[in-house]
């Protein structure tokens, strides 16, 4: 008697554990249909096509090459070492603007008592317009008519040149145009980051530097920005990283031009797949793209702090 | 008393600084919003004033009155609802399973998850362009929602995960004895909880999906989103149209803008967080 009831037990505890078990295969089925699907498969794929020499067709008889296109992508592409160039003029100027800036904005605004809100309002709201608008606004501030606001101050300032500077129709400014576009976009972040961590040092600290006499630069340099270190690495990374991602504002407004002027790893892997229909060596130029920047992060992550993912 | 002058002087002189720094950063939208609202004779005058000498909506108007535009709108508006929409259920269905249930492989498959969304989304571009190319998916609304919903189910997912852990097991467990069901549980216990992960699930998933650009202009050449239809607009004017543009502008952040205005500490918070954290 008590046998059989166990026993029924056991089945019940047993139907109970399939149910469960269903359920939790409904629960994870969205994750696992997106994730395989849209993801883990295309990156396989294009793991695959980066060491083959497909061409427009991706179901045509294709050859295995291995790493050759590797090799022949990083030795022998001279666009390829025009997008690395530029690549990194744009992440260096770039950095240097947007770091600087931001943190430079922060500090101040950490020392006023009142207002800091609205503040974070107005240098944030750049963050939410889409890129490739940032790029028409831009495209019309440095447009290279005479009427156009960048002419029109060079005007002002006694600079003026005939015919006018087009910014973005110079192979010498357009690179840089691009990044202060970018950089206008995105110093909110930074400039985010930076507020939380200042506002993160406690007065008593500040305070006691003071009272032991320093002045505000030693009380600067020497108290607030170690503290702020690991704030200041996460701003080092995720600019580094946003900038090796430049894609819309080559796109909307230069083409990559003139010239390859502002052609990027991202735009040079682009046009490769959609303009000349190479996969392969597009695929081989993203892949190199993708472990530059995981590089980056996992350089920043191993040496500095292990909380600066990155959204790719 | 000096030292109090002193540091009253220092505040003021930040403060100018501060708000013009401010003002530069407004500059640019402000010039794009004043070019919309000059008559077009005012915008190509010699040099302009900084002040409009006119006010007038005919760029406005006119960008209303194109099929074009309202179509391209629309699909901005239908691609990011349902991707949003989407993410959420997905993320909330995934982040249960991940945060509340223990399971084999868990740990290894959400490893594969945060691994994959540290990938630049430029290697997922081709294979997934050349398999909606053969499914026929390109220049349709669904052909946009489903990578886009790929993109960002993964920080859907980690947001989801680490609300859901906070839940206590008791909460689950006296749900159960009541006889509620883990959908019920999920759907409807445990959605005021997390309401502040599910808001910043929205935003961050809201304003990717409004800008991007790279998928949008490769996949879909006819049936635009905004930003690509926005490129193809100056292609088209060629500078010779600067208040229409700056009608368009104007349009496509508007959505964004007031949900930023009305929801600002959450989109700071979870826009940050989102772009950061991994």
């Amino acid at each position: 008697m008590s046998s059989s009831i166990t026993a029924q037990k056991r089945r019940m505890r047993a139907r109970r554990k399939r149910r469960e078990k269903r359920t939790l295969l409904i629960f994870l089925l969205p994750t696992l249909f997106f994730i395989v699907v849209f993801l883990a498969f295309p990156l396989l794929s294009s793991a695959y096509l980066s060491l083959t020499d497909i061409r427009a067709n991706i179901f045509e008889a294709h050859k295995f090459i291995g790493l050759r296109g590797y090799y022949h992508t990083i030795f022998k592409d001279s666009f390829f070492h025009t997008a690395m160039r530029n690549q990194s003029i744009y992440a260096v100027s770039y950095f240097a603007l947007t770091f600087i800036g931001s943190l430079f904005l922060a500090i101040l605004i950490n020392e006023l008592q009142k207002g800091i809100g609205v503040l974070q309002v107005i240098f944030y709201l750049p963050m939410i317009i889409p890129l490739s608008i940032v790029g028409g606004i831009f495209l019309w501030i440095f447009s290279g008519t005479g009427n156009s606001f960048f002419n029109l101050v060079l005007a002002r300032l006694g600079l003026a040149r005939t015919p006018p500077v087009n910014v973005y129709g110079d192979p010498r400014y357009a690179l840089f145009g691009l990044v202060i576009a970018r950089s206008w976009k995105m110093t909110g972040f930074t400039l985010i980051i930076f507020l939380a961590g200042l506002q993160g040092i406690s007065k008593e600290v500040r305070e006691a530097a003071q009272i032991d006499g320093a002045n505000f630069r030693q009380e600067l340099f020497r108290v607030v920005l170690p503290m702020l270190k690991p704030y200041l690495l996460i701003g080092v990374t995720w600019i580094l990283i946003n900038s090796m991602k430049e894609f819309d504002l080559p796109a909307v407004v230069t083409f990559g031009g003139p010239g390859t002027a502002t052609l990027t790893l991202y735009y040079r892997a682009w046009t490769l797949a959609f303009e000349y229909w190479e996969m392969s060596r597009s695929a081989q130029v993203s892949f190199i793209t993708a472990i530059l920047i995981l590089a980056i992060s996992w350089v920043f992550n191993r040496i500095f702090r292990p909380e600066t993912a990155q959204r790719g | 008393m000096t030292a109090r002058r002193q540091n009253t002087r220092r505040t003021i002189v930040i403060f100018l600084i501060v708000i013009i720094a401010a003002a530069v950063f407004m500059f640019p939208l402000a010039w794009m919003l004043l070019t919309s609202l000059r008559p077009r004779a005012d915008i190509y005058k010699d040099v302009p004033t900084i002040i409009p000498e006119a006010f007038n909506l005919d760029n406005y108007r006119y960008i209303l009155s194109q099929k074009n535009f309202l179509r391209f709108f629309i699909n901005s508006v239908v691609v990011t609802s349902c991707t949003v929409s989407i993410v959420l259920f997905s993320s909330l269905m995934g982040g249960y399973a991940f945060g509340m249930r223990r399971f084999r492989g868990q740990n290894m498959l959400f490893y594969l998850v945060t691994l994959v969304l540290a990938v630049p989304y430029i290697m997922y571009l081709v294979p997934i362009f050349v398999m909606e190319m053969y499914l026929n998916l390109r220049n349709t609304w669904l052909g946009l929602i489903l990578p886009y919903v790929a993109l960002n189910l993964p920080w859907g997912l980690l947001i989801m995960r680490g609300a859901f852990s906070t839940i206590p097991l008791d909460l689950k467990d006296s749900a159960t004895i009541d006889g509620c069901n883990e959908f019920r549980f999920v759907f409807s216990i445990s959605t005021p909880i997390l309401k502040p992960a599910l808001a910043a699930t929205t935003i961050i998933t809201f304003v990717f999906v409004w800008e991007e650009f790279l998928f949008a202009s490769s996949i879909n050449v006819r049936n635009y989103t905004l930003p690509v239809y926005f490129k193809f607009l100056l292609v088209e004017t060629q500078g010779q149209e600067w208040g229409k543009v700056g009608a368009v502008v104007i349009f496509t952040i508007l959505p964004v803008l007031i949900l930023f205005l009305i929801f600002r500490n959450f989109f700071i918070k979870g826009l940050s967080e989102g772009m950061l954290k991994g």
